[in-house]
């Protein structure tokens, strides 16, 4: 689905609580979803786990004129580990549940990060609901699933009638609520890259107000040290603090060759505000944003470091 | 559930029983105002301002009447023309308040218009059709300046923003505070914080035409709510029959409701069929009127090097928002315990309540008490900082001691009875305190922010709104009585009938229990009901944790009476005296010869058929009303402002342990251990259960919740995404330690509980954060302790560091 309206109003509107008006169609395949977005196109929204969509609607913040339920379609809701021109991936339905996600093995020993990630989401019931697929295209700019995928540079498959394309993360998240995904186009799949190396180790933190709110700031790290410790490769993303979730490459790339010791880091650090562009709410200034955003991303990065170094390895076979 | 006997030598009372209520909840068959379908029931929704302050200048209602399924559009002008104005708790007759705005909107979210619909969708559909023209006016929403005199007025009629302001001063305050070794002063702020009951307000009106009678079913707690319906609709207090019958799904306070009700009551009448308006989440947090005490204190205190305080001064701004109802009162019941659990003979306290244009303010939970107490301990706290001296060495030196009682207190109110010390040691016990203070320690070694907080607060308890005469000279209120009425029926079953509405307080438990301790009869089979308005004795409601007190005094009032008239049938017909029989489980036997006896069943039938066989002047059927008196109220406030307030007072210390995170500023609890003292628990389980909820919604109001506006007026926090209320992942363990001083005032010894677990928790919390930052020099007095305002000090204290003794 595309949300194209932002749920969090610093003024909520005046609107009530029941919905307006709307068409309801559920779609077999991912096809006959594909040919009810070309008919209906911009008045269409496409019904996933409806965590973030139907509360919208309720608050009549998103007045889709038809909505298209594609919780049915089996093909939105593969798992499977594939190797492809880009490496090694591991390909998710977009209709999988977040539930199912966090609890598979496979992918937690694939990409660690995903179980990592999803341990911030919500809670249980907002997870036995929620999708993949549509917290990538509601594309929260806190949200932990599009800061993963930004941060491993996943891929986003989107499919428009016969024609698919697949767009790099850091292209697909635009702002808040907006994606690269066409009114007529429905996100399919998305590749996580594997790092497949020893020595390999990842983290994610954040700070929420409470369990399961919204990061006022997320991060995560994913870093390959070579025998000696050295880190040869590492990906550093921060959600929360800009209007889409930031991968630090130039910093994660700085820390090449380094042995991640807290003096470095610190130093690599200190301009992250350079890479950012927080809001200031009710609940968090930019200058506090900031703030976390430097302490997270120095903990992520001990956290991954560590954990590349910890026997039983753990990182991604 | 195995049955524990009574700890306090009572057959039913104390003892651990199931609960009348929990069985239809749990299975899903409570009934609550939203269940309550009649035919051809229509629907509300509202149209709201979008402004803080302006005025209405028209309407275009057309595309909205033309929407099938739209039966009518309610304005200001046809409602406020058709009505009078709503109660003012305060002398401030031009600070007129209708359930829609009077042509000038005075706040944000202020309801304009309403739409009546076949279906609340239909309804929601018409507001978005309503064009209103609003002419924007000047606002004020900072209350230091609204109390200036020259002000933008919210209600340009008063003259002033200011509702109620009076100092008084109790004992030779200025004395004390000249020959007190050290004076401190500083500025404590309670944000505007509330609760948020799961169902929001919902009522339903149906005029019967046949018999003139309006008929409401609606979630409410309200003193005189029947009154001030029928006396705003014009109305004799005969032809408004509120049903009581409805369970309430949680109110703490808040659920006041009345202009809901006089809102639905109005277009039932017009329009005649039932009317319903249920608000949603939004409609509540913005236009519900439920925000509570938005509080500022300037808070001076006096006292000597060895930890004696001889006198403070408190200053209470209060902001109650855009209009008043009973909100300014909330500043008196304080009051009531104005010095806090000490023995403090002297106390200067100066209220001031104050209109913005914010959501008006109503009670919450312990009706301004739980600022109050935030503010005292956080007095406490910094006085034992500037002493550099144990706090609990402190507050054991200035607690008054458990033979001093009864204890009056420098405003005019006796405190019944206590052993504050006994309940401090239990929770220090129950908490682990010395190995406590050993982790504190070990943590900030390691360079972690940990400490420790230490309440005693009290519980005024037995609500007797002497505030209300204290806080209005045309007001001579001296009673707030609560009435049961009892009747054993030819079956011989027990039944308890009382006139109020409960919002998960156990009410039916309460009156069933003490009805089978004073009839010696299992309380299982006991049958209570809420009796609607007409049929029902005077009742004050639920508030001010009262009914232990009151219901439970009442209810046994009236069982005495029937155990009497069932004594003296007895007697009679054993042929001795009364003083010559034994009353044992429902039986009457002659004390002498035990085999001579009547049973329950025997003594019922002669009452309600046998006339024959009554004592001479006994009147037949076996039933029985009392109505209860405020124990030690019916005085009027002497000149100075002294007055007898409540007649119990409950007593609780709650130890929290604390770590922040010193480079997030995030609070984690991690221990939480509640030493009680509300003299003989009814039944246990509600007293813990309320506590239990009393704590979380602390653990809300200390670090997470504010009803936050922003400089133009706008609510900033009106949906769950912003308003944060704890989740049970924020609310840690909760060990509550029970204490029993019988309160010499009540029928069984019992006090009040219902604010419990709330009145002390944020003061235990601050002074917990407190005392973390301590090791940084640096300290908070503002709720909400947010993330941010835990890191900003954080952050402040270590670019001027001041190293201290972290030990």
């Amino acid at each position: 689905m595309r949300a194209n309206e932002h749920l969090r109003l610093t003024y909520f509107p005046l609107h009530p609580m029941k919905s307006a008006t709307f068409q309801y169609a559920k779609a077999d395949s991912i096809p006959h979803a594909c040919a009810l977005l070309c008919e209906y196109g911009v008045d269409a929204k496409l019904l996933a786990g409806g965590q973030s969509l139907v509360p919208m609607m309720a608050m009549r913040l998103a007045r889709p004129a038809w909505l298209i339920n594609v919780n049915e379609i089996d093909e939105l809701k593969t798992s499977a580990r594939r190797s492809g021109a880009d490496g090694e991936v591991w390909v998710t339905g977009a209709g999988v549940r977040q539930i199912d996600l966090e609890r598979d093995e496979a992918v937690a020993a694939a990409v660690p990060l995903l179980r990592q990630g999803l341990s911030w989401v919500g809670h249980v019931q907002t997870k036995n609901r929620g999708t993949v697929g549509g917290s990538l295209v509601h594309a929260d700019p806190s949200a932990e699933l599009p800061l993963v995928a930004h941060t491993l540079g996943a891929r986003c498959v989107l499919r428009r009638a016969d024609v698919e394309r697949s767009v790099e993360a850091n292209a697909f998240f635009i702002a808040p609520m907006i994606t690269a995904t066409e009114p007529d186009e429905c996100l399919t799949e998305v590749h996580w890259p594997i790092w497949r190396r020893e020595r390999v180790g990842s983290a994610f933190d954040e700070v929420s107000i409470r369990h399961g709110d919204f990061a006022i700031v997320a991060a995560c790290a994913q870093v390959e040290l070579d025998h000696a410790g050295r880190c040869v490769r590492a990906a550093l993303g921060i959600g929360g603090a800009a209007s889409t979730p930031v991968a630090l490459d130039a910093i994660a790339r700085s820390l090449h060759g380094t042995a991640l010791d807290p003096t470095t880091v610190d130093a690599a650090l200190r301009s992250i505000g350079d890479h950012l562009d927080p809001a200031s709410d009710v609940h968090a200034t930019a200058e506090y944003r900031i703030h976390l955003a430097r302490v997270l991303a120095a903990r992520v990065i001990r956290q991954a470091r560590a954990d590349a170094l910890s026997p039983p390895h753990r990182g991604p076979q | 559930m195995a049955e524990k006997t009574s700890p306090y030598g009572f057959r039913y009372i104390g003892a651990k029983r199931r609960t009348k209520e929990d069985p239809r909840f749990v299975t899903g068959r409570g009934r609550f105002a939203a269940d309550v379908q009649l035919p051809g029931m229509l629907h509300v929704a509202i149209v709201a301002s979008p402004y803080p302050s302006a005025r209405v200048k028209a309407f275009d209602t057309t595309a909205a009447l033309a929407l099938p399924g739209v039966r009518y559009v309610l304005t200001g002008a046809e409602l406020c023309a058709a009505i009078d104005p709503m109660y003012v708790g305060v002398d401030a007759p031009k600070v007129k308040r209708y359930p829609l705005a009077d042509g000038l909107v005075r706040y944000a979210g202020e309801w304009v218009a309403a739409v009546v619909a076949e279906t609340r969708a239909i309804a929601e559909d018409a507001v978005e059709l309503i064009e209103v023209d609003f002419e924007p006016q000047p606002h004020v929403v900072d209350p230091e300046v609204a109390v200036r005199a020259d002000s933008v007025k919210v209600h340009p009629e008063h003259g002033s923003n200011v509702l109620f302001h009076r100092k008084f001063v109790w004992g030779d305050v200025d004395g004390a505070f000249a020959r007190a070794d050290h004076r401190l002063a500083f500025r404590a702020r309670w944000g505007r914080s509330a609760t948020v009951p799961i169902e929001t307000f919902v009522a339903v009106a149906q005029w019967d035409a046949g018999n003139e009678i309006l008929d409401i079913w609606a979630s409410i707690q309200m003193p005189k709510y029947p009154d001030q319906v029928a006396r705003a609709l014009r109305l004799p207090g005969n032809a408004v029959r509120v049903h009581f019958d409805v369970d309430v799904g949680g109110s703490y306070g808040v659920k006041r409701g009345i202009k809901h009700t006089l809102l639905v009551a109005y277009l039932a009448r017009k329009l005649g069929a039932p009317v319903r308006f249920l608000e949603d989440r939004l409609e509540n947090m913005r236009g519900g009127d439920m925000h509570g005490p938005d509080r500022i204190f300037d808070m001076q205190v006096a006292f000597d090097q060895d930890g004696t305080i001889r006198a403070w001064k408190i200053k209470a701004l209060d902001d109650v928002g855009a209009y008043a109802g009973r909100s300014p009162l909330q500043l008196g019941k304080p009051v009531s315990a104005i010095c806090g659990p000490y023995r403090i003979p002297a106390v200067e306290y100066e209220p001031t309540s104050v209109m913005t244009h914010k959501t008006p303010q109503e009670a919450v939970r312990g009706f301004g008490q739980a600022p109050t107490n935030f503010a005292m301990e956080c007095t406490i706290d910094r006085v034992a900082r500037h002493l550099r001296m144990d706090r609990l060495v402190l507050r054991r030196k200035n607690l008054i001691r458990k033979d001093e009682f009864p204890y009056r207190i420098p405003s005019g109110t006796t405190y019944d009875s206590g052993d504050y010390h006994a309940v401090l040691d239990k929770a220090l016990a129950a908490a682990n305190y010395d190995e406590l203070l050993h982790r504190r320690d070990e943590a900030r070694r390691a360079g972690r922010l940990a400490g420790i907080g230490v309440s005693t607060c009290l519980e005024p308890s037995g609500g007797n709104s002497s505030f209300e005469p204290l806080f209005n000279p045309k007001n001579e209120t001296t009673t707030w009585m609560d009435s049961c009425l009892v009747r054993v029926d030819l079956t011989g079953a027990i039944t308890g009938v009382f006139g109020t509405s409960s919002a998960g307080q156990g009410h039916q438990t309460l009156v069933a229990t003490v009805l089978g301790e004073v009839f010696e009869r299992d309380p299982a089979g006991i049958r209570v009901i809420h009796a609607d308005s007409l049929n029902a004795l005077p009742s004050n409601s639920p508030v001010g944790s009262r009914m232990a007190i009151m219901l439970g005094g009442a209810a046994a009032g009236a069982a005495r009476q029937i155990k009497e008239t069932l004594i003296a049938i007895g007697a009679h017909n054993l042929g001795v005296g009364v003083d010559g029989v034994t009353y044992r489980d429902g039986d009457v036997f002659a004390t002498i010869h035990p085999e001579k006896r009547l049973t329950w069943d025997q003594l019922v039938e002669i009452a309600h058929r046998k006339y024959h066989r009554m004592p001479p002047g006994v009147e037949p059927g076996l039933q029985a009303k009392f109505v209860w008196e405020v124990p030690t109220g019916g005085t009027m406030p002497t000149e100075d402002g002294q007055v007898q307030m409540y007649p119990c007072y409950s007593f609780e210390s709650h130890v929290v342990y604390v770590e922040i995170d010193p480079d997030t500023g995030k609070p984690v609890l991690q221990r939480y251990v509640v030493g009680h003292d509300c003299g003989v628990m009814i039944n246990p389980d509600i007293v813990h259960g309320m506590t239990y909820g009393g704590v979380a919604h602390g653990i809300g109001a200390a670090l997470y919740e504010k009803f936050a506006f922003s400089d133009d007026g706008q609510l900033l926090s009106g949906t769950f995404m912003d308003y944060l209320i704890p989740s049970a992942l924020e609310v840690p363990e909760i060990r509550i330690v029970d204490h029993c001083t019988p309160s010499p005032l009540t029928t069984f010894g019992q006090k009040g509980s219902g604010e419990a677990g709330y009145l002390g928790g944020p003061a235990a919390i601050a002074c917990a954060i407190n005392d973390a930052l301590d090791p940084l020099g640096t300290e908070i007095a503002e709720t909400p302790m947010s993330h941010l305002a835990l890191w900003t000090l954080i952050r402040d204290a270590r670019v001027k560091p001041q190293l201290k003794d972290a030990a």
